[in-house]
């Protein structure tokens, strides 16, 4: 029987220790689930495993040898294949191609057609996967993809089999589907590590659970003699919440209301209200649909049906620029990609929401523009010596603010916040969170939306909690515990 | 991002290098040939340019943007073949002299190429096809169409006062177009620099999605530049046209490259979002006078070509290096 096992291995990234000592071992034959919250450490450790990147100490060994790899590559050669979420097929080739991409079996300089698909066919079927070698990855659904990709792993015979988030953006039939794949590679002494958010799925998939905290092994149990409460309180020990302002009060006047909004796919019938001054926290995993909500409400997505109103007013076929137009603002997720230009300079960062009121007419009015700049750059203390320094110059926290203080300039009445802690250290977190309650006071309502569940508790007057599409529940942060809360959000 | 205020040499041999190259390249010359630093020289190079300058500050517009045009050489000529032809036809059916006529031609021109701006903006941004694709395609329309109604002829219907614009001489000294291209420089400038929809333009091609999740219509922008380029394209066809008094469908063959290959030798990134007219300004001078210099020393057409075809390559690999860092 294969094991793989960890020897006190760390890994030390600049200014954080993301593993710390970590012995653990996982035996071939079974599916262990490796969890913990964001930053506890197990993507770190999949890394590791699959050679993205080295350990800063200790060793890994496989049936008894200590193994360390350059490269994925030189890990896939030694028996250690990973799955990651996101996939990796060439759309236009076929499932064959796919599969043996870059060493399909030769006959002289051709390729061998035939003994392509034969592999393909015969190795399909072992695996119990109803796919036809000769379908085009481009004509299949993303949980046949998701096969495809476990099939192709399988290929190199692998004695880890390592799968990151493989159900994240699967519809709850499709992960049943999947389910009855990774069994299977239980009868083939393969060593799965099975990594997820979605804690109702260990039950279903996972015969030991490993979960990491802050770097460190919290424990490995048995998920058969493991209930759902002793698994939260494994993952997020004592959370310290640090509490809200007193004096934030919200107002009785409805700003935004929202009614059976569904776009068709990852959300459905979502109904809220939200008030004058009131900052709104939505719970959320990944996939639970959060974003695109937020998207649906901005226009920066279209949605399949429902309601929008702002103000009274019932907002028809929103886009961000009419959105912009009645005062509302949203901060993108990923802020690198969308969220900023950084190819220009904080100025013009600061000023993109707002172009439309820099002045009357076609003309931009350099005297306003620099005034809008300098009231973001004083009143959110974003720490720059030029402005006129490049946005990719600045730390992720004062990258934020642009995006923030971007949106403050068009003044607006609605707020929405999509992961606004993401990638940024503590101290801008709070400052962040510190500018959220400050135009809460000046009445401005909020939305937000995070998977640090913990910061909504902080932050939000109210907390929505959005599983699988749609809301589970409403609660008031000081009436719900943090472990209540992830429990709700990931399936109790 | 410099580390500016600092006067070291280095940060000034980094920001000016282009200057500084020029500057080079002039005093060489003027070692190699007499002919070179002459009054009449170099407003030959200024008048030489000023045809190609015109749209590569419509060009720039495009570029930044995050676009390209290569429709705009057929744009070019057929504009002089549309303003010859219809005041040729006006005055042959007796409705207006020539000399009114092909100022209905002029009109004609702006309104069509207007109308091919809009059609490349709107494929562009409606179907998101590569603008590459549509505007060559475009470019073999319009040839095409200005072949068909000028029967495949230069069309030589010009009244005398129209060669004033290509081929006259303020005080007799400064040359028309020279006035022109400045003219088209400093409103293009102030577009780019001074307008919300200058700095659009910069949003969009630096990242349209973060631009469009800012509430800028980038839709709008892109089509906006995708006409401007189209309007500098008339300005420098009424110049082509007036200063050999014929509109050819031939004309103007491969202007895009050099148009797109001044802008980017002025420090645009072919990506879009980064890029300024002073740059483009330099790059076409720059084009100008080693062209003229190869003129001068007797340099073979041919590899005049392959020169120009060298230094795109060399200029795009110079910006792509400066930008990965």
């Amino acid at each position: 029987m294969s094991v793989l096992e960890t020897n006190r291995v760390s890994k030390q990234y600049p200014g954080t220790l993301a593993l710390d000592e970590v012995s653990v071992s996982f035996e071939g034959g079974k599916i262990h689930a490796l969890v913990g919250k964001n930053g506890s450490g197990k993507s770190t450790l999949v890394n590791i495993f699959s050679g993205a990147v080295p350990a800063s100490g200790g060793t890994v060994l496989l049936n008894g040898s200590p193994i360390s790899f350059k490269n994925p590559a030189e890990a896939q050669q030694n028996g250690i294949a990973t799955v990651y979420q996101e996939l990796s097929l060439v759309p236009g080739l076929t499932v064959a191609e796919n599969i043996l991409i870059g060493r399909m079996p030769m006959k002289g300089p051709m390729v061998d057609w035939k003994k392509t698909r034969k592999i393909a066919q015969e190795l399909l079927e072992e695996l119990g996967i109803d796919i036809s070698p000769n379908d085009v990855v481009s004509d299949l659904t993303v949980w046949q993809c998701q096969m495809v990709e476990i099939a192709k792993a399988m290929s190199f015979d692998p004695k880890v089999l390592q799968l990151d988030e493989p159900t994240s953006s699967l519809a709850q039939n499709e992960v049943e589907s999947l389910f009855r794949i990774i069994r299977k590679l239980r009868e083939k002494d393969v060593i799965v590590l099975y990594i997820t958010h979605k804690l109702q799925e260990l039950w279903q998939i996972a015969d030991t659970c490993t979960v990491l905290r802050d770097g460190k092994l919290i424990g490995t149990e048995q998920i058969s003699e493991l209930s759902r409460r002793q698994l939260i309180g494994m993952m997020f020990g004592d959370v310290e919440v640090k509490t809200r302002p007193e004096d934030l009060r919200y107002g009785e006047d409805v700003v935004l209301k929202v009614e059976h909004l569904s776009d068709g796919h990852r959300f459905t019938d979502v109904s809220f209200e939200l008030h004058k001054g009131e900052v709104l926290g939505i719970a959320g995993m990944l996939g639970s649909g959060r974003t695109e909500l937020l998207n649906c409400i901005f226009g920066a997505q279209k949605a399949a049906g429902g309601a929008i109103w702002l103000h009274g007013e019932e907002i028809k076929d929103p886009n961000p620029e009419m959105m912009n137009r009645k005062g509302v603002a949203m901060t993108q997720e990923d802020r690198k990609r969308l969220g900023v230009n950084l190819d220009a300079r904080i100025s013009d960062n600061l000023c993109y929401a707002s172009l439309q009121r820099l002045g009357k007419g076609i003309m931009v009015d350099r005297a306003k523009e620099k005034q809008y700049v300098a009231r973001q750059v004083a009143d959110l203390g974003i720490k720059v010596a030029d402005v006129n320094y490049l946005v990719s110059s600045l730390s992720g926290g004062n990258q934020q603010k642009v995006v923030v203080g971007n949106w403050l300039n068009i003044e607006p009445t609605v707020m929405l916040f999509d992961e606004p802690s993401r990638g940024i250290d503590v101290n801008a977190k709070q400052q962040i969170f510190q500018i959220i309650w400050d135009q809460a006071r000046k009445g401005i309502s909020s939305i937000m939306v995070s998977s640090e569940l913990e910061e909504l508790i902080e932050v939000c007057h109210r907390i929505l909690i959005l599983r699988n599409g749609v809301i589970e529940r409403t609660v008031l942060p000081q009436d719900v515990s943090i472990e209540d809360l992830y429990a709700i959000s990931m399936g109790e | 991002m410099t580390s500016s205020k600092k006067l070291s040499i280095g940060n000034i041999v980094k920001n000016y290098t282009l200057e500084i190259i020029l500057v080079a390249l002039a005093i060489i010359l003027t070692f190699v040939t007499p002919h070179f630093l002459t009054l009449n020289n170099l407003m030959n190079i200024l008048r030489n340019i000023s045809l190609q300058g015109v749209v590569a500050f419509g060009m720039t517009i495009v570029i930044v943007c995050g676009e390209l045009d290569l429709s705009l050489s057929s744009s070019i000529a057929l504009t002089g073949v549309l303003i010859g032809l219809i005041g040729g036809k006006l005055d042959a059916a007796g409705i207006m002299p020539l000399q009114y006529g092909v100022l209905v031609g002029i009109a004609a021109a702006f309104v069509v190429c207007t109308c091919v701006g809009l059609i490349n903006g709107w494929l562009i941004t409606r179907f998101r096809i590569p603008a590459m694709i549509v505007t060559l395609a475009m470019q073999n329309i319009l040839y095409g169409i200005a072949a068909i109604i000028s029967n495949g002829f230069p069309v030589i219907t010009f009244p005398a006062w129209y060669s004033f614009i290509g081929s006259g001489r303020i005080f007799g000294i400064v040359p028309v177009p020279v006035i022109i291209l400045a003219v088209v420089f400093a409103i293009t400038a102030f577009v780019l620099s001074y307008t919300k929809f200058g700095r659009a333009t910069f949003a969009c091609g630096g990242n349209a999605e973060a631009a469009r999740l800012s509430g800028i219509n980038v839709k709008r922008t892109k089509i906006i530049s995708m006409v401007i380029v189209q309007l500098c394209c008339v300005v420098s066809g009424i110049m082509l046209s007036s200063q050999v008094m014929s509109g050819t469908f031939s004309f103007a063959r491969g202007w895009e490259m050099n148009a797109i290959s001044s802008v980017i030798i002025g420090g645009a990134s072919i990506a879009g979002g980064i890029g300024k007219m002073r740059g483009t300004l330099l790059g076409i001078i720059f084009l100008g006078i080693l062209l003229n210099g190869m003129t001068l020393l007797n340099v073979n057409d041919y590899i005049q070509y392959v020169v120009r075809g060298c230094l795109i390559i060399f200029a795009v690999l110079l910006s792509t290096l400066k930008n990965k860092k």
